[in-house]
């Protein structure tokens, strides 16, 4: 009658070793109506180093007195059904944060290396003698960004736009109009102003009846490229002033505007608008104007979400 | 029931695997002479502590992978308390947002990389590697207590206290988690976790 031994040990993984266990069952129990054995005045077992439950992972040797607590067969039990639940609550968490989070097609957009994003800001702030914007596929998956300069990535839009809630608190701290709470409402508004755009965008894809591979993520991580050019242009603003960022801001919406419809193109439009050949149909001129609107956006928004920080 | 792919967490001062229930002996026995020295016990192991120390202040040694083997996190403890410290000889009493800022960061370090890296990490060993980085960000705040930070000096000097601390950040991590390619890329956002304890310091 292990009931604890058993509990851990149905729960155990490599990380949690097996713990060392005062034996309960005595022979020659005192009580025949007792429920557990009364182990309080027998001789003290030393517990020896064991890993506690939970991610701690310090061991904790008890000493005498401990060693009397943990005798006792109630609150072993109870440690070891706790530490059990732990394990089970945490193996619950792996199972079900793939419902709601993808990790595995994450992990795709972030596996990128320094050649690739240093290649990428290139052609984020210059995309013109760019040629080929095709992405490559290997066997129907797209390659990973790291092999590839067109496939889309969310490292660039993630730290862009931490940079950006950062570099905007430095601005507004330049200004002496910092405070800590100005910096969570420009996070949540730039964060707000991206679910709009992803929304409407994904509403207008739906009405154009459109047949794309373009999926969410792909949209996220194309909409978070225009970050990196309004961090360009604060800074020029810091440094420079209002020509400075008014310079530096036209020239990365340009940027932008071509980096989108370039991109976009490839995954909107039909296979023949792809190679080049002109568009026509009134279906197809539907589907540039959609491109074009959506390149359209970005420089707007980029200069509504900046121009207040540059006075 | 096992994952394929494990999280890195560290073990230390684990129990020897073989012994037979019941019968044995544990393994520090019942007398008092028996007992494991007390920082055994506690899991602080000041030789390992010293040689992450000398990693962190050698930017340019080479880091061994194995030396976070060990989620250790008195060190990390110790360093954020005496940053708290000296930002308190400074005038400055901001260990809440000290204790926020390495909070919030290490949770999006640790989801980062986990998303990077090919193994995963446990939360443990990325709050114990941006703990020992936090060492050179000391020596910034005491500078901040002799003489203001404000001029061109205080900038050049954060700048490069700043870049150590992710160096050093990013060559442990990407030794210890084998990601080649990559420094910059994780040196990057170590660089804005402590860019905002510099703002702290600094302003």
């Amino acid at each position: 009658m292990h009931p604890a031994g058993l509990a851990a040990a149905a729960a155990g993984t490599p990380r949690l070793p097996s713990k060392r266990r005062i034996p309960v069952s005595q022979p020659g129990m005192a009580d025949p109506h007792q429920l557990f054995d009364d182990t309080s005045s027998a001789q003290n077992r030393g517990y020896g180093a064991q890993r506690a439950p939970g991610s701690l992972g310090y061991p904790a040797a008890s000493t005498l007195p401990q060693a009397a607590f943990l005798a006792d067969p109630m609150s072993n039990m109870a440690m070891a059904y706790g530490s059990s639940l732990a394990a089970q609550g945490k193996e619950l968490v792996d199972k079900n944060i793939d419902r709601f989070i993808p990790v595995t097609k994450l992990k795709y957009y972030f596996a990128v290396d320094t050649l690739y994003v240093g290649k990428k800001l290139g052609l984020l702030f210059f995309p013109y003698l760019h040629q080929d914007w095709e992405v490559q596929y290997q066997q129907d998956t797209p390659v990973a960004p790291r092999f590839d300069v067109n496939a889309p990535d969310l490292y660039i839009p993630a730290m862009a736009f931490i940079t950006y809630v950062l570099v905007a608190g430095l601005a507004l701290g330049t200004q002496d109009r910092f405070s800590p709470d100005l910096l969570g409402l420009q996070a949540s508004s730039a964060l707000a102003w991206l679910t709009l755009e992803v929304l409407a965008i994904l509403l207008s894809l739906y009405l154009v009846t459109v047949n794309t591979d373009l999926t969410t993520i792909d949209l996220v991580a194309f909409l978070g490229y225009k970050y990196v050019g309004m961090i360009g242009g604060i800074l020029m603003g810091l440094l420079f002033g209002k020509i400075g960022y008014y310079v530096v801001l036209g020239w990365c919406c340009v940027s932008i505007f071509v980096f989108m419809i370039r991109t976009l193109r490839l995954k909107i439009l039909a296979e023949a608008a792809a190679e080049g050949v002109p568009v026509r149909g009134a279906r197809n001129q539907l589907r540039m104007y959609l491109t074009m609107a959506v390149a359209a956006t970005q420089p707007l928004l980029m200069y509504w979400l900046t121009f207040h920080l540059v006075r | 029931m096992m994952q394929s792919q494990q999280p890195y967490t560290g073990q230390i001062f684990q129990p020897t695997q073989a012994y037979t229930p019941v019968t044995s002996q544990p393994l520090y026995g019942n007398s008092f002479e028996d007992e494991p020295p007390l920082l055994e016990e506690l899991g602080i192991n000041f030789d390992h502590i010293w040689q992450k120390t000398l990693t962190v202040l050698h930017p340019l040694k080479v880091a061994d992978g194995s030396i976070m083997n060990e989620t250790d996190l008195a060190g990390p403890m110790v360093f954020c308390l005496a940053f708290g410290a000296t930002l308190l000889l400074a005038g400055k009493i901001q260990f809440g947002y000290v204790y926020g800022i390495s909070a919030i960061g290490c949770l999006g370090m640790f989801c980062l990389l986990n998303l990077m890296s090919m193994t995963g990490v446990s939360f443990g060993c990325v709050a114990s590697v941006l703990g020992y980085c936090l060492l050179p960000m000391i020596l910034l705040s005491s500078f901040a207590v002799i003489f203001s930070l404000q001029g061109m000096i205080g900038i050049i000097l954060t700048a490069g206290i700043i870049g150590w601390c992710s160096f050093s950040a990013s060559k442990i991590f990407i030794s210890a988690l084998a990601m080649e390619g990559q420094q910059l890329l994780v040196a990057y956002p170590c660089a804005l976790l402590y860019g905002v304890f510099a703002l702290i310091s600094v302003f």
